[in-house]
Parts: C-alpha cells; sequence; structure tokens
C-alpha cells in the first residue's frame, strides 16, 4: 500500500506523538522545556531596543511636543466650537456624499453622541483620530508610492506591512512610552503606525491594476515620470486609493480605542475602561454605543468616497449651512456646555440597575452556561480529558485505565477509518484524540514542531515545512513556551468554533436571499466596531475569564469566516453550474459535488482571516483576564518592560504568521489544483 | 544635412531584437550568430530566455501604411512597443527620419512624444477621471499648451473623428465604438508624422469595426500619415494596408503588398492565411495578363485596364455573353441566367 503525502505526514506526527506520551513519564523535558536550555532573548531585546530607544529619545521627544501642539490645538478647537457646528458640518458631508441615506447617518449618530453626554471625551478621541489620520495617509501614500516606484525593494515594503499589521498592537505600545513619554502623543502615533499600512498597501494595488493602456498612453503622450504618475496613473486609481483611505480611517479610530488604556488623554475609550472596570454597565454601554457611533458614520461616509458619486442638490447643502449656522449662534449664546446635554443620564441609571437584576435574576442561568462550555469544552482543550475530568464536574475520576480504555478504542475507530480506504482521516483522528486527551497547553513541544513541520510539508514541501521548525524553535528558546501554548489553546477554541459556526453560516447565507439579508449587516456591524467594544457585552454577563476572552474572539473573528464562505460559494461560475445540471445533479450533489470543492480556495483565505483576526483580538482579550502572551504583553505594559513586550509580542507574531503562511499554503495548493 | 533626411525612410529598423529574461543583453552577444537567426534564437531559448522578436528589420516610408499581421504570440505587439519605445529593444536600431532612438535620451523621447508620435491602443487607454475633451487635449497638455489651445484643437479631432457633442462625456458613458474614436482623436491632437496603431480595432464588434476601417482610410487618404497599424486579422491587413508584414514566432517571414502576399506566399504558414481570402478581389488584371505587343486584338472588346480586380474584369467580360435558360425537372424553361450573375453571387461584393 502507497501513502499519500498527508498520510505520510499525519503517521509521521503520529509516531513522534505517541513517543512523547511514552517518555512523558519518565522525562519531564519533553513536556515542560528546561529553564536551563532557554537563551535570555527578552533581557536581550529588553538591553539592545532600550539603548537604541536612549538614544532616539531626545529627538522623539522634541517630535512629541510638536505633536503635542498640534493635537492641543485640534482638540481645542473641536471642543470650543458650539456643537451645532460639527453636528450641521457632518450632515452637510453626510449629504454632499451620499445624499439623505447618509445625511440622515451623520445626525443621527453627531446627535446621539451629543445627547450620550460624552460629547468632551469624544472630542479628544476625535482630534486624536484628526491628527493621526492625515500623517497614516501621507505616509502610507509615500509608502505605496515608493514601493510601486522601485520594485526591488517591493517584497521587502510587503513584508514589513504584513509584520506592522500582525504584531499585537499592544506590543509597540511600550517602546512608544520610552520614546514620546506618558500622553496622547504615543496614542496618535501608535494609530499612525497602525493606520498606514492599508493605505500603503491600497495604494500599491491600485497603481499596479491601472491598465497597461492607459500607463502607456500617457507614456506616449509625452508625459514626464511624475507627470504620468500624478495626472494619470495615481487618479486612474482613485476608487482603491479611497478603499485605502477608507481603512485608514478604521485602522486609526480602532487603535486610537485601544491606546487609551494607557490612560490619562480623558478621551472615550478611556471613559468605557473606566466604567467597565468599576462595573457601571450602564454607562459603559452608552459610552461604548458613542464609539460604535463615530465607527459607524466614519467607515459609511468614507467608503462612500470610493464608489461613483452622484451629485446631490447643493442647494440643500445650502439650507442645511445655514441652519447650522443660526442653531451655532443661538447655542453659544445659550447653551455654551455641551457636556450638559446629559439626556441619557437617567437612561443610563436605569440600565445600570436593570443589568444588575438580569444579574442578579439570571445569574445561575448565565453561570450554568459557562460552566457547562469550560468543563466539558475549553477546559478538556486547554489541560486535556485527564485532568479536567474531575468528579465534582464530570463525575468520576480520570484513571489510568480510563486512558488505556480511550486509546484502545480511538485506535479502534481510526483503524476503522483506515480499513475503509480514509487512511489519513484515521490517522488524524487518532492524534486529535490524542492532543484531546493531553490538552493543548500541555502538548510535548517535540510533538508540536513535528506536527506543525508535518502540516506545512503536506502542500509546501520543505521549504513550508522549515519554517514553523525554525520559528517555534526561536518561541522555545525565549522560554515563552508554556504562555504559547496557553495562547495557541484559547485561539485555536476561537478559531475552531469560527471555522465550524461561521461556516455553516456562511452556507446558510449562500443557500437563502433572505438569511443573508439578516447576515450581512450583522457581518459589516462585527467588522466596522472597534475590538475593544466587544469587551462590554461579554464582561457584563459573564464577569472575567477564559470563556469571556473565548467568547469576545469568536464574536470578531467570525465576519471573515461567514463572508468568505458564502462568496466562495456563490461565486461558482453559471456555466459549470448549468454543466452540473444538464448532468443530471440535483441541488444537494450540485453543492457537494460543484459548489464547495470551487469555494474550498475562499473558504480557506476566510479561515486564514479568521486566524488573524483571533490573534489581534487575543492582545485586547487580555484586558478581561487571561494567562496568556496578551496578558504578558499587556503586564509589560503596566510594568513598563520593552523586553518583556516585544519578546511575547514578537512570539504572538511568530504564532499568528506561521498559522497564517500553513493555510496559505493550503489555499494555494488547491487554487493550483482548480486552476484559478 | 536636410537633404539626407528627408530620403531618409520615416522609419527603419535594424536587426531589432526584444529578448525576455536575465540579462539578455549579454547573453545575446554571447550566443550570437552572425546571419544565423534562428540558430541564435534557438540557443536563447535553450538558455531559458525569451527571443520575441528576433532580428526585425524593414522599412516605411513617408506616408505609407505598413502593416504588420501576426497571430497572438508572435511577438508583434512587441515589435511595436519597441518601435515606439514603451520597452527598450535589447539589439538593433529605430530610426525615426533618420535619427536613432535607442540611444536618445529620455528627455528627446518626450520631446519627440509631445511632437512627432501618436499612438492607439487596443483597449483605448482612456483615461477614466477625465472628459473627452481632457483625454483628447491631454498630450497638448503635456506640451504646456493653455487651456483654451487645448479645448480649440480638441474640438477639431474630435469632429474629425465624428464625435463632435460628446466632448464632455466620460469614458464610461461611451461605447467601445466611441471611445476608440476617442483614442485615435487624442492620438492625433498633436499632429504627429508618425502613428501607430496596436490593434485598434481589434476589441470592437464586427460592424463597428468596418465601419471604423472605412473611416480610418478617409482620414489617412487626407492627412498621409506614415503608419505602422498592427493587427491579427487578414482581412484588414489586406484592406487597409500599402505594404503587409507578416509574424510568426518573433520572426518577420514576409513583406510585401497584398497581391504579394495573396500571390505569392513564401512559405504554408502564409498561404494558410491567403486560403480563404477571395483572390479574385485582392489580384489585379495587370498581374496575370499574358504580356503582348502594340498588335490590336479586333473586336468589340469590354474595356479592361491593368489595374482592375479579376472580380471586376470577369464581371465586365462575362456581360458579353448571352443569357442562357435554365430547366425545372421537367425540362421546361423556368428563367435564365447570365454569367455575369454567376460572378456577382460568388464574388460577394461587387460594384
Amino acid at each position: 500500500m502507497t501513502l499519500t503525502r498527508g498520510s505520510l505526514a499525519a503517521l509521521v506526527t503520529l509516531i513522534i506523538g505517541a513517543i512523547c506520551l511514552m517518555l512523558e513519564p519518565s522525562f519531564d523535558w519533553v513536556v515542560k522545556w528546561p529553564a536551563a536550555w532557554t537563551l535570555p532573548i527578552t533581557q536581550w531585546l529588553g538591553d539592545g531596543v532600550g539603548t537604541v530607544l536612549q538614544v532616539l529619545k531626545p529627538g522623539t521627544r522634541l517630535i512629541a511636543a510638536g505633536l503635542q501642539t498640534v493635537l492641543d490645538v485640534a482638540g481645542a478647537a473641536l471642543a470650543g466650537m458650539p456643537w451645532p457646528l460639527l453636528l450641521g458640518g457632518t450632515t452637510a458631508l453626510g449629504w454632499y456624499l451620499g445624499g439623505l441615506r447618509l445625511a440622515a447617518l451623520g445626525f443621527l449618530g453627531l446627535g446621539y453622541v451629543l445627547i450620550s453626554g460624552y460629547w468632551i471625551e469624544s472630542m479628544a478621541t476625535l482630534s486624536l483620530v484628526l491628527v493621526s489620520v492625515p500623517m497614516a495617509a501621507l505616509a502610507g501614500l509615500a509608502i505605496g508610492i515608493l514601493a510601486y516606484e522601485v520594485p526591488r525593494i517591493k517584497n521587502g515594503v510587503q513584508a514589513v506591512l504584513d509584520i506592522m499589521q500582525t504584531i499585537p498592537t499592544f506590543a509597540y505600545l511600550t517602546p512608544l512610552l520610552v520614546l514620546f513619554s506618558f500622553g496622547p502623543v504615543v496614542g496618535l502615533i501608535a494609530s499612525a503606525i497602525y493606520a498606514a499600512p492599508p493605505m500603503a498597501r491600497n495604494v500599491l494595488l491600485g497603481l499596479e491594476r491601472v491598465d497597461s493602456d492607459i500607463r502607456e498612453a500617457a507614456i506616449m503622450s509625452g508625459g514626464k515620470r511624475w507627470q504620468q504618475l500624478f495626472l494619470v496613473e495615481l487618479p486612474a486609481a482613485t476608487s482603491q486609493v479611497m478603499v485605502g483611505v477608507n481603512q485608514c480611517i478604521m485602522a486609526a479610530l480602532s487603535m486610537v480605542i485601544i491606546a487609551a488604556v494607557i490612560g490619562g488623554f480623558g478621551d472615550i475609550g478611556w471613559e468605557v475602561l473606566l466604567t467597565m472596570r468599576k462595573a457601571w454597565f450602564g454607562p459603559a454601554l452608552i459610552a461604548g454605543t458613542v464609539i460604535v457611533m463615530f465607527a459607524v458614520v466614519m467607515d459609511r461616509m468614507s467608503f462612500a468616497l470610493s464608489q461613483p458619486r452622484r451629485s446631490h442638490s447643493s442647494r440643500v447643502l445650502m439650507v442645511i449651512g445655514l441652519l447650522t449656522l443660526i442653531s451655532a449662534a443661538v447655542v453659544a449664546l445659550a447653551y455654551p456646555d455641551p457636556s450638559r446635554i446629559s439626556l441619557l443620564g437617567g437612561i443610563s441609571d436605569a440600565m445600570n440597575s436593570a443589568l444588575t437584576d438580569v444579574n442578579v435574576s439570571y445569574g445561575a442561568s448565565l453561570d450554568s452556561v459557562k460552566n457547562t462550555a469550560m468543563f466539558y469544552g475549553l477546559l478538556p482543550m486547554k489541560i486535556g480529558l485527564d485532568n479536567a475530568v474531575l468528579p465534582f464536574t464530570w463525575g468520576f475520576e480520570w484513571t489510568s485505565s480510563h486512558t488505556v480504555w480511550y486509546f484502545a478504542t480511538v485506535i479502534g475507530i481510526g483503524a476503522l477509518l483506515a480499513w475503509r480506504g480514509h487512511v489519513t482521516g484515521g490517522l488524524v483522528a487518532v492524534i486529535v484524540a490524542g492532543m484531546l486527551e493531553t490538552g493543548i497547553a500541555e502538548l510535548p513541544w517535540p510533538f508540536v514542531l513535528v506536527g506543525a513541520a508535518a502540516i506545512g510539508w503536506v502542500p509546501g514541501g520543505w521549504k513550508l515545512a522549515r519554517l514553523p521548525l525554525i520559528w517555534l524553535t526561536v518561541i522555545l528558546l525565549s522560554g515563552l513556551w508554556d504562555k504559547s501554548l496557553q495562547s495557541l489553546y484559547l485561539s485555536g477554541a476561537a478559531i475552531l468554533a469560527c471555522g465550524l459556526l461561521g461556516g455553516l453560516l456562511g452556507l446558510w447565507g449562500a443557500l437563502s436571499v433572505n438569511a443573508w439579508r439578516v447576515l450581512q449587516p450583522i457581518c459589516d456591524m462585527l467588522q466596522t466596531i472597534p475590538l475593544f467594544v466587544f469587551l462590554i457585552p461579554v464582561i457584563m454577563f459573564f464577569q472575567i475569564g477564559d470563556f469571556s476572552a473565548f467568547l469576545a474572539i469568536c464574536m470578531y473573528a467570525i465576519a471573515p469566516m461567514i463572508r468568505y464562505t458564502r462568496h466562495g460559494l456563490t461565486t461558482t461560475p453559471d456555466e459549470m453550474i448549468e454543466a452540473a445540471v444538464s448532468s443530471g445533479a440535483n441541488t444537494r450533489q450540485i453543492l457537494t459535488e460543484v459548489r464547495i470543492p470551487y469555494a474550498v480556495p475562499s473558504i480557506l483565505l476566510g479561515l486564514n482571516q479568521t486566524i488573524l483576526y483571533a490573534f489581534a483580538m487575543l492582545v485586547i482579550a487580555a484586558l478581561v483576564g487571561t494567562t496568556e502572551l496578551g496578558q504578558l504583553i499587556y503586564q509589560s505594559l503596566t510594568k513598563n518592560d520593552v523586553g518583556l513586550g516585544l519578546a511575547s509580542g514578537g512570539a504572538m507574531l511568530i504564532l499568528a504568521l506561521v498559522a497564517d503562511r500553513l493555510v496559505q499554503g493550503f489555499a494555494e495548493e488547491r487554487r493550483k489544483a482548480l486552476g484559478l | 544635412m536636410s537633404e539626407a533626411k528627408s530620403a531618409a525612410p520615416a522609419i527603419a529598423v535594424e536587426g531589432l531584437w526584444q529578448v525576455f529574461g536575465s540579462n539578455a543583453r549579454a547573453v545575446l552577444n554571447e550566443v550570437r550568430v552572425a546571419g544565423g537567426m534562428r540558430e541564435t534564437a534557438s540557443k536563447l531559448i535553450d538558455k531559458g530566455l525569451i527571443p520575441a522578436v528576433r532580428e526585425a528589420s524593414f522599412e516605411v516610408a513617408s506616408g505609407e501604411l505598413f502593416v504588420i499581421m501576426g497571430l497572438s504570440g508572435s511577438g508583434k505587439s512587441t515589435l511595436i512597443r519597441c518601435i515606439s519605445r514603451l520597452i527598450d529593444p535589447t539589439s538593433g536600431a529605430v530610426r525615426i527620419d533618420g535619427e536613432d532612438i535607442l540611444t536618445a535620451k529620455d528627455a528627446r523621447m518626450i520631446e519627440l512624444r509631445r511632437h512627432k508620435l501618436g499612438m492607439v491602443f487596443q483597449h483605448f487607454g482612456l483615461f477614466p477621471h477625465m472628459t473627452v475633451s481632457d483625454n483628447v487635449g491631454f498630450p497638448l497638455k503635456m506640451q504646456g499648451a493653455g487651456k483654451a489651445e487645448r479645448r480649440k484643437r480638441a474640438l477639431e479631432v474630435i469632429n474629425l473623428v465624428g464625435l463632435e457633442g460628446r466632448e464632455d462625456a466620460y469614458p464610461r458613458e461611451l461605447s467601445g465604438g466611441q471611445r476608440q474614436r476617442v483614442g485615435i482623436a487624442r492620438s492625433l491632437a498633436v499632429n504627429p508624422d508618425i502613428w501607430f496603431l496596436d490593434e485598434p480595432f481589434s476589441a470592437l464588434d464586427p460592424l463597428i469595426r468596418r465601419q471604423l476601417q472605412d473611416e480610418f482610410l478617409n482620414i489617412q487618404a487626407t492627412l498621409k500619415k506614415s503608419i505602422v497599424f498592427i493587427t491579427h486579422d487578414i482581412a484588414e491587413a489586406l484592406k487597409l494596408a500599402d505594404r503587409i508584414a507578416i509574424m510568426r514566432d518573433g520572426e518577420i517571414v514576409q513583406i510585401g503588398t497584398p497581391t504579394q502576399i495573396v500571390l505569392n506566399p513564401v512559405d504554408d504558414y502564409v498561404r494558410e492565411f491567403a486560403r480563404d481570402i477571395p483572390k479574385g478581389r485582392h489580384m489585379t488584371l495587370g498581374e496575370v495578363m499574358e504580356p503582348m505587343g502594340e498588335a490590336a486584338l479586333a473586336g468589340d472588346w469590354p474595356e479592361l485596364r491593368t489595374g482592375m480586380s479579376l472580380e471586376d474584369a470577369l464581371t465586365r467580360c462575362a456581360a458579353s455573353f448571352e443569357a442562357v435558360p435554365v430547366h425545372d425537372g421537367d425540362g421546361k424553361v423556368v428563367g435564365m441566367v447570365r454569367p455575369e450573375n454567376f460572378v456577382k453571387a460568388l464574388g460577394g461584393e461587387t460594384s
């Protein structure tokens, strides 16, 4: 019998796993990488980067002072201007960009901010966004153009952009704190760093997609290089560049909110964090909704920039302008202080007590939901059946005889599968069952290394097998292995849940137009809301801990899975479906035989996005009390420990990138096989 | 000096190579065999390089309409991009009015493009963010012409291509045929001497294509540009060309007038192209007649001239025959046919 590539990889992994299990009782180092074998990477990073930072510090402090001035001016202008000006201006902008729909959105969104009582805090956040977006957009534009003009550096630039977007956002807050000292400028710089890559990426993409005939026509018209670029190529790429602006604005807002954890700039993110810590969920919800309003208004308006525009009556624009000015004058005289227009104060208190009531009266059921998920799902995944099965939860104690019976059954099932022709399936079933018995956080490291390499070897050969081997070894040497496995468990559980549930929802959305009508706005919403806000509902109902973190990650990471699955399933070429119909296939057969196989690359891309989203959220989820790398990064921030922050951020980056490359490898292989 | 210039052909291409791949120039110099183009090309392929244009040489006279015909992948688009220097050829020379443009500095190329060269693209290459008149005026803007002047000249050429009234439309509001009219107008805006057209009509519907071909011939009849025209359609080549170059695998296999191509194809490849062409329409009487002295043949003959196409001549000859009766299955006479009816029916559209 000849083994396929997949079954060979699975067999090797299984053998290594089995050996590790046998060695485990007598050799401790199989599971726990000994401290003596680690290198003080954290220390080196801290010292090395620390020295560099000290050298840069005088210069950056000067920049910080300059930016602080700009920020002060913007903040004073926004907070000082009569609020009808901003409200009217946003409404007018909405009308100009998208007619009645966006005008209404702008008016209602800003109106909500006004009556929420958080106007002043909101203006602090808005001034950060207003200063950081132009910085990020210009930097992104410059980087995009540079990468386009100098093809030699293109690959390098793209790799750096990848890293900048994948490295956990908290990880570079610590070095920035050292450079720019405590204050809003750190949030500003961090959000500019975070928001520049999507802009650069879209500029590059847009320029590369300009039709070659258009490019050549500009040359043949006798344009100089700068004329070709600025008069023809960039304008021809406008709609893609505007997609970049949209993503840039959303990233900047998201990061400005996250940077609030540093505290001290009296902005809306800080308000949410504060009320959440005090368990004042009424105000937390209202402040969180302010963030959502900002996000939705900014997203929809900047998205309108990338769409072909219809002009809307300028008369209406003038009416809005006039009304704005009149009310601004009146308000400036009558109600100078917008923070006193807090119409939601009473509602907030009512909500607070209502939520407390809910938590009191349904506390038991909420707890039982949480405990069921923990005891029968998350805990076994984390520490394995052998440790998680206890008398007071499962009703009995896991003993070594259970282990023997468990493995005997599993091997039997695996053998049956293999005998029926599914050799790889049988082997994988045994491996997965073994992992469940051991627990992800307690997997032996040789097994993880060989397993990851084997997964890479299947689609990508030795080249893709080497990557996880080298990089995971770096984590081992750094001494962050335990925490990394915990991260792997938490994100793995969320990714598994998102993959299954998101895949099913995507399938549902593909089969039913009505279902998609419901799902699409939900997905849009989940992808618009800044990460931070996801924490409010989970912490409200389930307090802090792994389960809350798991839920928050799932909420954020499920959207791409739904979207890509549906997209893959609905874009099957008509000819293929017609060919299947004329071959006599029924609806179910068309789905399983044609549409799903054709959608696999797209579904894998969705999974890939879900993985990256999950890792991004992992760090934010640390705020609700986890025990993994994200927590280390968060702690490094409070302890001002540059080395720890960078090392654990780096470890998380490695995990995310390795997972990304492995899934991409499979997606690529499928695309090639389908000739796409 | 000025005499030497006027005697030079509008475009002269000599021994032009375009090889794609790393370090192409050095490898080409290394493996080049004098006079052995095919041998050189096969050595290049062995080394993993792609010789897209192989030692192309030809001249285009002033006012001549020179068509380069070949299937996709034959290197014709690469060739026109070498001549217009949108890409830099690996080796060889391209002279425009005697000036070698491959050694010309960038500034000089910009100068030439602003005043002397015009180009039309297969997918039009219109700037999506500009109106028709801004598109047409763009080369003038590059010259530094003022707004009013650009508008005036743009309207002139827009009228020339029959788009009057659409000058303030955007490309997305136009049909394919109209878009290519804009492309043609733009390429003529600076009144260039040399006109490059890269498959200008290939992306259009057959009816629109024929219409634009006819208008193109009308424009050329008045403007008398020196033209390099790329196509993959032999019928289009035969209809438009003064001379045709046929390309295969990067190699020019034959250059000749439409008649020469149809009558004397150099090999089976060219013969395949010419096979489906109604020869009677492209051959003239002069090419098939038997020479004779001054002696006059007696009789009342139809008037034939050497420049007539065979179809026309045959129609006239056939007209001098009597009509012939046509019977039905039972032998009853049901109609009659004149020999010229046959010729007309078989020849398609004769005048």
